[in-house]
This record gives structure tokens, sequence and C-alpha cells, in this order.
């Protein structure tokens, strides 16, 4: 079911973004809703304007038409109320600051004393199982630790949405798999409230995995193609989840999708 | 106009502005102050005006033109040559290592005084200062140039069957041209400010000499108006210096998508 | 200001691992092999009045640091070089911090550093005598002037070169406009600064003997005036030398706190994936 009016935290009303006066517009009328708790994933093909999209959402950018309101009020630039976890890792942590203080960066503007900054900080590492690491830098840590940190650094400040820009494009195979779990886990357990997720990713099995609804952006401009709900069953296993016909049934349909937008 | 045209011209005349006000601070002050040492803008242009045309100070600026060509060329072709040699063979390298480096540690002055006594204090000191100081830059660039050569530029090189000086010159050459070039342009200034030392000495023509007698003299005015035109000279001799570069690395600029500034 | 930095940030720009690492044994035969030879020719074919001996370079530089006269002369030089270097931090970092993050302070100051940058400082020596007379001021003033360019150039690099990705986790977690210069830009930064600050240590040192050398009443360029003119090569080249051995030492210490303050830059590069 798409969210109705009073559930939605997130609404994305006739969105368009043009870069230059002239040239064709990356996202045209784009509209949608975001239900609280929802995890909605977001693909398309390269060059669709998924990223265009997240960035305009989480308000980094601004719109040339149409509005995204979050709780209500217009996004005009990133709010507390939102956090991002970047794809590229390696140049988004902080190289000077270990890992305790990356992920308490965001925390100053919440008036915490610096123990109390800390104890949070430590905390949401231990949900994302990163307990002890916190002296480390982040150059010692593997490609998928890093990311884990990203991730706790993005719930530190205890957003309500959590917008995640194909998070996991730069690790191996393996250790995707395990990231992908760490959201799950996080979406379900974090403090005992259901966090917000917009993720956007290319990997169409992955938004399958993850979501409880799956956008797909088609190219040329950037448009909302079609909104499929998965309706897969929680807590999603990789075995057991991805190997069920229902998971197909979603995939397959969204292959389609894909590939007629693409004539 | 569009808005970023109008933007980068509000640039300009914003640090133009600056400059011009600061400029108008100095006269003001240096009015009122009277002081010797400080005069004002307007006499040192006035100085300027009438001295830079002259023939006797085109003469000394043409002296130490000839010098720093000569201890330029000179410098540089030696740095070329032994950083093409250390930079290709790790055993040069590790020979040759800890002198070079050690020499180049010497602040050039330390060289003045040794090159007085050994070649007396006029054009040969001179140059051969000047070729010292210009000697390093160019050498650890072209080291550095030769040694970042790509690994399949080299294998390439190693299979056209070259010879060893064939293969530097038509290949490790080239393409280690923009680090070269990097160094040569560091060592420009470099040279420039070894041909007005070196002539602090006093001898014979050049405008350091003449900068150097002005002060002996307490002639404020022609001091200023020589630095002056050491800088301007530097400024030019710079633009020229990426004039050319840009001509002779346009290969380069292309490839990379570059452009100088 | 956009100007192509040399960055030269490996412990050595020629060797392999520089002159103190490994022992490098081929490199310092070939160093000794030299400094024989040059003795064998000094003294064989009697060029003592126009080139020292190494021999006696070295026994001079020995006798000069025992008897406090040439140790009394560092001393000095490295006061004032110090001082001047200080106060080229002073004024050129928070200046290029200033004009590496406002476009309207670059513009604003453009012009008049384009004008004063390509007098070099020495060059300055007799209007600096002019100014502030001989002395110790005069050459704080121009090893100050000297080292402030490399610095404010490497600072404003540094500002400018922050990875744009940063700002973008500045910007979602609030930080920005002056915090964010200091939280984010400023620590981003720092791996050109010290660049910049170990170049002007460098070209300082030269500055100040050199300025030494021709006008001032005592440090090491000052001996190298005396003893030159009066023809005492021994002691001239001894001098030499120490400056050179001085410059090395000043490198190596700025390198080693760099390696200390900095110890999170080089590993960025050998990140695991």
């Amino acid at each position: 079911m798409s969210p109705s009016a009073d559930t939605a935290v997130l609404r994305v009303k006739r969105l368009a973004k043009r870069y230059s006066s002239d040239g064709p517009p990356a996202l045209v009328d784009v509209t949608f809703d975001v239900a609280e708790g929802e995890l909605l994933a977001i693909v398309g093909p390269s060059g669709c304007g998924k990223s265009t999209l997240l960035r305009l959402m989480c308000g980094l950018l601004q719109p040339s038409e149409g509005v995204v309101l979050l709780d209500g009020e217009p996004v005009t630039r990133p709010s507390g109320k939102v956090a991002v976890v970047f794809q590229d890792y390696s140049r988004s942590l902080f190289p000077w600051l270990n890992v305790l203080r990356n992920v308490a960066f965001p925390l100053g503007r919440d008036g915490l004393s610096r123990t109390q900054r800390a104890a949070r900080a430590g905390a949401v590492l231990e949900e994302v199982g990163l307990e002890g690491v916190g002296a480390k830098y982040p150059w010692q840590l593997s490609g998928g630790m890093q990311q884990r940190v990203a991730i706790a650094r993005a719930l530190a400040s205890r957003p309500e949405v959590v917008f995640l820009d194909e998070p996991f494009a730069s690790v191996d195979a393996l250790t995707r798999g395990e990231l992908q779990d760490v959201l799950l886990d996080v979406h379900a357990h974090l403090e005992n409230r259901r966090v917000t997720i917009v993720h956007v990713t290319h990997d169409i099995d992955e938004a399958v995995y993850l979501a409880d609804r799956v956008l797909v952006l088609t190219p040329s401009p950037g448009t909302v193609a079609a909104s499929v709900e998965v309706g897969l069953p929680r807590p999603r296993i990789q075995t057991a989840t991805r190997s069920a016909l229902p998971f197909l049934d979603v995939r397959n349909e969204l292959h389609d999708v894909i590939a007629q937008a693409r004539r | 106009m569009s808005t970023r045209a109008v933007a980068r011209l509000g640039e300009v005349v914003l640090g133009a502005v600056v400059f011009v006000a600061a400029l108008a601070t100095w006269e003001a002050w240096a009015h009122s102050a009277a002081s010797f040492y400080f005069p004002p803008v307007s006499e040192v242009g006035r100085e300027a005006v009438d001295v830079w045309p002259s023939a006797d100070f085109l003469s000394a600026v043409g002296a130490s033109l000839k010098r720093l060509a000569a201890g330029y060329a000179i410098g540089a072709a030696a740095g070329v040559a032994i950083g093409l040699a250390m930079g290709s063979s790790h055993r040069v390298r590790r020979t040759l290592g800890p002198t070079t480096e050690f020499l180049r540690a010497l602040p050039v002055i330390a060289v003045v005084p040794i090159a007085i006594v050994l070649l007396d204090d006029g054009d040969v000191m001179r140059i051969a200062v000047i070729g010292f100081g210009v000697f390093f830059p160019v050498l650890v660039a072209t080291v550095a140039g030769v040694r970042g050569v790509a690994p399949e530029i080299r294998d390439t090189a190693a299979l056209l069957h070259l010879g060893t000086a064939g293969r530097t010159a038509r290949v490790y050459l080239p393409a280690a041209l923009p680090t070269i070039f990097a160094g040569l342009r560091t060592a420009l200034p470099i040279g420039l400010v070894l041909v007005v030392i070196s002539e602090f000495t006093g001898t014979g023509n050049g405008l350091g000499v003449y900068i150097w007698t002005q002060q002996f003299v307490f002639n404020a005015h022609g001091m200023y108006a020589g630095i002056l035109f050491l800088g301007l000279l530097g400024f030019v001799l710079n633009g020229l210096f990426v004039g050319l570069e840009r001509r002779v690395l346009a290969w380069h600029y292309e490839a990379i998508g570059e452009s100088l500034r | 200001m956009a100007e192509r930095v040399a960055r030269d940030s490996r412990p050595s720009a020629v060797g392999e691992q520089g002159l103190l690492r490994r022992a490098n044994v081929t490199g310092l035969l070939f160093a000794l092999g030299l400094l024989l030879i040059a003795e064998a020719c000094v003294r064989l074919l009697d060029l003592s009045d126009s080139v020292a001996a190494p021999g006696d370079a070295a026994g001079a530089l020995v006798q000069g640091l025992a008897d406090g006269t040439l140790s009394g002369e560092v001393a000095t030089t490295l006061s004032t070089y110090v001082e001047g270097l200080a106060l080229a931090v002073g004024i050129g970092v928070p200046l290029g911090i200033a004009i590496g993050s406002s476009r309207t302070v670059e513009s604003a100051s453009s012009v008049v550093v384009e004008f004063l940058r390509p007098i070099p400082a020495v060059a300055l020596i007799p209007l600096a005598i002019f100014w502030f007379g001989l002395g110790a001021p005069m050459l704080r003033f121009l090893v100050a002037y000297a080292a402030v360019w490399p610095i404010l150039v490497h600072t404003v690099y540094g500002l400018r070169g922050v990875d744009r990705m940063l700002y973008d986790v500045a910007a979602t977690s609030g930080v920005t406009g002056a915090a964010r210069i200091a939280r984010v830009s400023v620590p981003a930064a720092l791996p050109s600064i010290a660049t910049g600050i170990r170049i002007s240590a460098a070209l300082a040192l030269v500055v100040c003997v050199t300025a030494e050398y021709f006008v001032g009443t005592e440090g090491i360029g000052h001996y190298m005036q005396d003893h030159g003119v009066a023809y005492r090569l021994p002691e001239l080249y001894a001098a030499a030398a120490l400056t050179g051995l001085l410059g090395l030492t000043v490198d190596v210490a700025l390198r080693s706190g760099e390696r200390r303050v900095l110890h999170w830059v080089g590993e960025e590069r050998a990140r695991p994936r």
C-alpha cells in the first residue's frame, strides 16, 4: 500500500531539476510519498537521476520546480532530521578523526555534553556491530567496516530519515551481504522505533531484498516509471528469502519495467 | 552580460581597487611622514619612468639577463642529463644519491664565497653560481619525471630494441617532459635571484649591481625603482616561460584536458 | 593563485630512502671517494690558495664547534631564523585560511599578492637595511617575508583542494560557516600547510644566511664573509658544510614532527578495499 497522506513523513511533489536552461532536464514531474518507518528502494539504470533525486530529497540540492516536504515543511537545506550515507566511504569519513569522533561529528547541534556525545557514539557503534573499534582510525579498517562507521554516523543524530546513496556499490559481494543485513537490523531494532530509510541502488536484487516498496526511475528525463510493493515477510534471510518464488516474481517484474522503459 | 561574467569582472575590479587603495595609503602616509626611507609612490614612479628606459639601466639589465641565460642553460642541461641517468638506473641513483642530496641542502649563498675565491669576482663566478642553483631543482624534477613514467611505456620502450641512449632520448625524455618543465619553471626564479645576489658583490654591470649601488649611495628612489623592475622582470619571464611550455607541451595538456594557469 | 605547487612529500626526492635511512654503502663510498680525490688533488697540486682540502675543512669544523666561535654563530642564526619563521607562520596560515575560504577575500587580495610575490626576498636586502638598519630586526623581516609566500600559497591550495564530499558530510551534519572551516577545511588542508612550512623552512634558512653574508654583523653568513675575505678557506668550507647540515636537520625534524601530527595521511593511500 502506498502511504496515505497522514502517515507520510516525506512527500515529493512534481519535482523537476534542470542543470542548464537549454539542456534536457535531469528529473521531471517526480511525485511520490514515503511512509514513516518504510524502507523505500529507488532503482534505475545509471544516469536516470537517482543520485540527483536523493540530493534533492535530503536538501543538498534545490529543485528547479516542485517541492520536497519533510513532516509537512519544505526542504531547503539539510536539516537535523535527515542523515546521509554516501557510496565512497573512504572519502566521506574524516581521516584525521578516529572512529568514535567520526561517529560523534553530527552531534554538536543537539546540545549534548562531550561525555554524552561519546556515549551515544559508542552505543550506535554497537548497534552496527563495531564495539571496541572507537579508537581506531578509518584507514585501519576494512572497506565494509568503514561503511558501517558511516552508517553509525548517520544514525548517531537519531534522524527521522536516513538516505543511502548506492552505499554498498564499492564493497565486495560477500561484504555486501553482511552490510545489507546490518541495515535491515538497524531498520528493525534501533531503540524501538522504526527509522525511515530511502535507499538508492542500481542492484535490483538488493532493492527487493531490503525494501518494503521499490520505486523505478527511468532516464531521459528522469521520472517515476513504477512503484512496486515487495510484500515479503520480515525478517529477511539471504538464503531463504532470495530463493523464494515471490522474491523472483517481484524481481522479474522490476526487470520488465526497466526493460520496457528503455525502449 | 551573463551573471558569471559580471561576477568575474567584479572580482577583478575589487582586486584592482584594493591595490590602488594600498598605493594611495602609502602615498598619503609617505607624504605626511616625509621620511627619506619611504618615498611616495609618485616619486618612485617618476624615478622609474626616468631610469628604466635609460641606456645605462637597460645595458645593466641586459648584462644580467645574459648571465642568467648562460647559467640557466648550463645548470638545466646538466640537471636534465644527470637526472635522466639517475632516473633510469637504480644503481646510478644509489651511487650519486647521498652526494647530490647533501649538495642540494647547501644554501647557494654558501657557494658564493667559495666561488669567488676559486673563480674571482666576475662573470664566470656568477654564471657558475647560477648554474649551481638551477641544477638541483631541475635534477630533482627530472629524476621524478623519469621514475614516474608509466610501466607500460617502459615495457613498450624495452620491446622496441632502441638501446639505452635511444630509449632515453626518444621515450623517457618526452614522457618525463611535463615534470621536467615543472622543475625548469621552479628553477627560473631561483636563477633570477642568484643573478641579483651574485651581483651584490658590486663589481661590473648588472641589475643587482644597480640596486646595491643605489642602496650604497642612499638613493631611495633608485633602489625602489630597481626592485620594482626586478619584480616586473620576474613576472614577465614567468609569463614567457608559461607560454613556451604551453606550446611545447600542447600534446600533454590536451591529453589530460587541463588548462595551464 | 591556482599555481601548480610542488609536492615534496616523500622522504627524499633523489635517493631511494634518503641519506639517513638504509645504509647506502655504494653511495657513501662514492661520496667518500670524491672527498679523497679532492683531498689528494689539493695536497699534491698545492691548490690550497683557492680550494680547501676536505681534511682541513673537517678540522676547522671541529675546532670551530669546540671553541665556540662557529657554534656561537649557529645559535645566533638559529634564533633569528626561528623567530622569522614563526612570524611567517603566524601571518601566512591565517591569511591563507581567509583567502582560501572566501572568494571575496581572494579577489580583494589577488592583485596585491600577485604584485608582491615575484619580488625575491634577497632583492629586498637593501630595502630592509633602509627600513630596519643592520641587525636582527632586519634579518627577521627578510626571513619572514621570504617564508610567508610558500606558506600562503600552500595554505590556500590546501583549502581549495578539500574534497567536496567532506562538505556534503558537513552540510548533512549541520556544520556550516566558521565551524566548517575550523572542523573540516583546516584539518583537511593540514598536509598541504605542513608541506608549505617545510618548503618555507628551507628557503628561510637560505635567505637568513645570505643576508648575514652581505650585511650581517653576526651569524653563520657573517662568519663565512669574514673568513672568505681573509682567505681562511677551511673555516669557510666548514661553515658552508655546517649550513647544509643545519638545513638537513631542520628538514628531518620537520618531517618527523609532520609524521607524528599527520599520522593519518599517507596511510589513506594504503587503505585496503
